[in-house]
């Protein structure tokens, strides 16, 4: 009782679980593997398309970058709803969630556990990346910054993606069907947004058809919306690491409004804002359900 | 220590616990008991907070346990009539573990785990995965982890089921020596002898009302108004004590060997049987405190509510009515047999 500072019992009791149960190494070792054959499939193709300029051309091995990490990303988005979509489903099917509720601890803390367990994967994952990543690094001449940023992205869509998986997890009664559930709103809401951009864009293009007169500023009206897709900083971080530029520099070029112009300058900060804010909801939610005096059926 | 008060349940429409009005006092072991349905573990889960009541109140220690769930979690400790354990955990990192959620120190857990698989005998499994664990031993791991914060109630749930004989006499001996410790226990069963033997006062639930409750004796002996007294008479198919002449008689007509007479003599037998059977009937139904007279091979059961200075009334009544009593005893009844007639009224019909 002297410090107050504990690491979550959850967290502690998931590890130790965690580090008996073979099936974080062999999902590490795919990843790994995954990463390689990736590094290899570049530069085989780069090795072809440069050799006719003559002599390896290494600065081509840039797009090693968004490769990678979009195959990271890609990956991460697969694992952790399989990762967390049994946290609570599998609680429930083996009958320890009631006892848990028994004691002290909140649900919330409960949830927390689950996710931070999956975070302590997610980084595993992210560090047997690391020598892989390395190559495109040096080769591709990309600062460790960018390695950092990464790294960054990857634990906010772990994050985000958790949330979501611990989220379905506390509403479904089979695992399984939690991590369908899980991407099923995943692609839900990258779909979503895309439609309400689309439905943003007709309405523009319909105005623009019947008055004849629509700025190009109403036009990019809609665009914020993909601030929620969790993506979204994701591709802007990629942009700029690649190209210098970034959707700022895409879309300011159109001159538009000053709140428009923040929001596209600071895009990366404020999308994970928002996603994360999303993401403590998701919980939130996920804690409600659990609580067990929420009227369970 | 436990006071609950019109406490309600509903699920949906659906009414799981009706009114119902307990108090248990400290160091208590009180017995639960009631068929498949009754309410008794939706009644525990709101009693460890797993579970709103609709409506009604539960008091732990003159703590509001519908409000301060936080404070009721550390006071209660649980087993439920379902549960698992983990895969990969330890049985010693069990504990641990759910020691941890009640904030204790590693160093804390394992001086107490201790002490608890020792009582509930599992010293010699502290390394092992807990998942290979036969049931009995998970059913009182279970138990040791529920007192893992030193509760002041234990709540169990059916500790008894799934259990042969060896493991129950165990956890009955568990729950026994814990019943020593002076901790406030609530134990429901269908194993009812059980339960009769370690519990100091029983409730009776069926379809979410609380039939009867009190201490285990008293409720044996009203046994809800409904004992049962076996009476025997003496050679009730042959001699006739209104006609004691007869026996002669009927010695005589058979030297004579006559079958048309003895066939007459058996018909007069069965004629005379029936006629006090029926007079036995009426002087016993006349009797207070009797609700039923049943006649069986070679008994009568009367259905009896009045006390033993009742019962010793009834047997003096029916003596000074002539009638020759051989045998008279008071059915011991065993909760068993109690709970069926409470919970199924008139099975014996
Ligand atoms: N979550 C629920 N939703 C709807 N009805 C429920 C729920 N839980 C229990 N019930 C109903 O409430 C009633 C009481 O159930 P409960 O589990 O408390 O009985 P019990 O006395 O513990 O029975 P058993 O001896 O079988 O364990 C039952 O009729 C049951 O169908
Ligand atoms: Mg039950």
């Amino acid at each position: 009782m002297k410090n107050r500072f504990k690491i979550n019992p959850i967290l502690k009791k998931e590890m130790v679980v965690g580090s008996r149960s073979m099936k974080m190494s062999w999902a590490i070792m795919a990843v790994s593997g995954i990463l390689t054959s990736m590094v290899v499939f570049v530069l085989l193709i780069t090795g072809v398309t440069s050799s006719y300029g003559g002599g390896y051309n290494y600065q081509s091995l840039v797009v090693l970058f968004p490769v990678l990490g979009c195959t990271e990303c890609g990956l991460l988005s697969l694992m952790v709803p399989v990762i967390t979509s049994g946290s609570i489903s599998g609680e429930r099917e083996r009958q320890t969630l009631d006892i848990m509720l028994t004691t002290p601890i909140s649900p919330f803390s409960i949830v927390l556990g689950k996710l931070w367990s999956a975070m302590m994967i997610v980084m595993m994952y992210m560090i047997a990346s690391i020598p892989v990543m390395a190559i495109a690094f040096i080769l591709g001449g990309l600062s460790w910054w960018n390695l950092l940023g990464l790294f960054v992205m990857l634990l906010y869509l772990g994050i985000y993606v958790g949330s979501v998986g611990i989220f379905c997890s506390s509403i479904v009664k089979k695992s399984i069907a939690a991590t369908i559930l899980t991407i099923v709103i995943g692609i839900g809401i990258i779909i979503g947004t895309a439609l309400i951009y689309y439905i943003g864009y007709i309405s523009v293009n319909a105005y623009y058809m019947s008055t004849g007169n629509a700025s190009i500023n109403d036009y990019l009206g809609p665009i914020p919306v993909f601030l929620f897709n969790p993506y979204s900083p994701i591709f802007d971080f990629m942009v700029r690491a690649i190209s210098n530029s970034s959707i700022y520099d895409i879309v300011v070029s159109a001159n538009s409004g000053a709140l428009f112009s923040v929001i596209y300058r600071f895009w990366i900060p404020i999308s994970m804002g928002i996603n994360l804010l999303i993401s403590y909801g998701f919980l939130k939610m996920a804690a409600a359900r659990i609580n067990g005096k929420v009227k369970r059926r | 220590m436990l006071v609950i008060e019109n406490l309600t349940k509903r699920y949906g429409k659906f009414l799981a616990v009706d009114n119902l009005n307990l108090h248990i006092e400290k160091g208590e072991i009180f017995g639960f008991v009631g068929p498949n349905g009754a309410g008794k573990t939706t009644t525990m889960k709101i009693v460890c907070g797993l579970l709103d009541a609709t409506s009604g109140n539960v008091t732990i220690d003159g703590v509001d346990a519908l409000k301060n769930s936080d404070d009721i979690k550390r006071k209660v400790g649980y087993v439920p009539d379902f549960f698992g354990v983990y895969d990969n955990l330890k049985t010693m990192e069990y504990m641990e573990f759910f020691g941890s959620m009640y904030g204790m120190s590693k160093e804390d857990v394992d001086e107490i785990a201790d002490g608890l698989l020792e009582l509930v005998n599992l010293s010699d499994k502290k390394d092992v995965f807990v998942d290979t664990l036969s049931r009995g031993m998970k059913q009182r791991l279970c138990v040791a982890r529920a007192l893992i914060h030193n509760p002041d109630l234990l709540v169990l749930d059916e500790p008894n089921s799934g259990l042969d004989p060896r493991a129950r006499f165990e956890m009955k001996e568990v729950l026994k020596n814990l019943g020593a410790m002076g901790k406030t226990i609530i134990i429901s069963s269908h194993i009812l002898p059980e339960l009769s033997e370690m519990c100091t006062s029983i409730g009776i639930m069926d379809k979410g009302h609380l039939i009867t409750s009190g201490h285990v004796d008293e409720i044996m002996n009203e046994s809800g108004g409904n004992s049962k007294i076996h009476i025997r008479i003496a050679d009730m198919h042959g001699t006739e004590k209104s006609q004691p002449d007869k026996t002669e008689m009927t010695d005589s007509i058979d030297l004579e060997a006559d079958d048309n007479a003895a066939a007459k003599q058996e018909k007069l037998k069965e004629d005379t049987y029936s006629r006090d059977k029926d007079r036995i009937q009426t002087l016993l139904m006349e009797q207070p405190n009797v609700t039923k007279v049943k006649f069986t091979e070679d008994e009568i059961i009367v259905s009896f509510n009045g006390d033993e200075k009742a019962s010793a009334t009834l047997l003096k009544n029916i003596i000074g009515l002539g009638i020759n009593v051989s045998a008279f005893y008071k059915e011991k009844e065993d909760l068993e047999s109690l709970f069926l007639e409470i919970t199924d009224g008139g099975a014996d019909e």
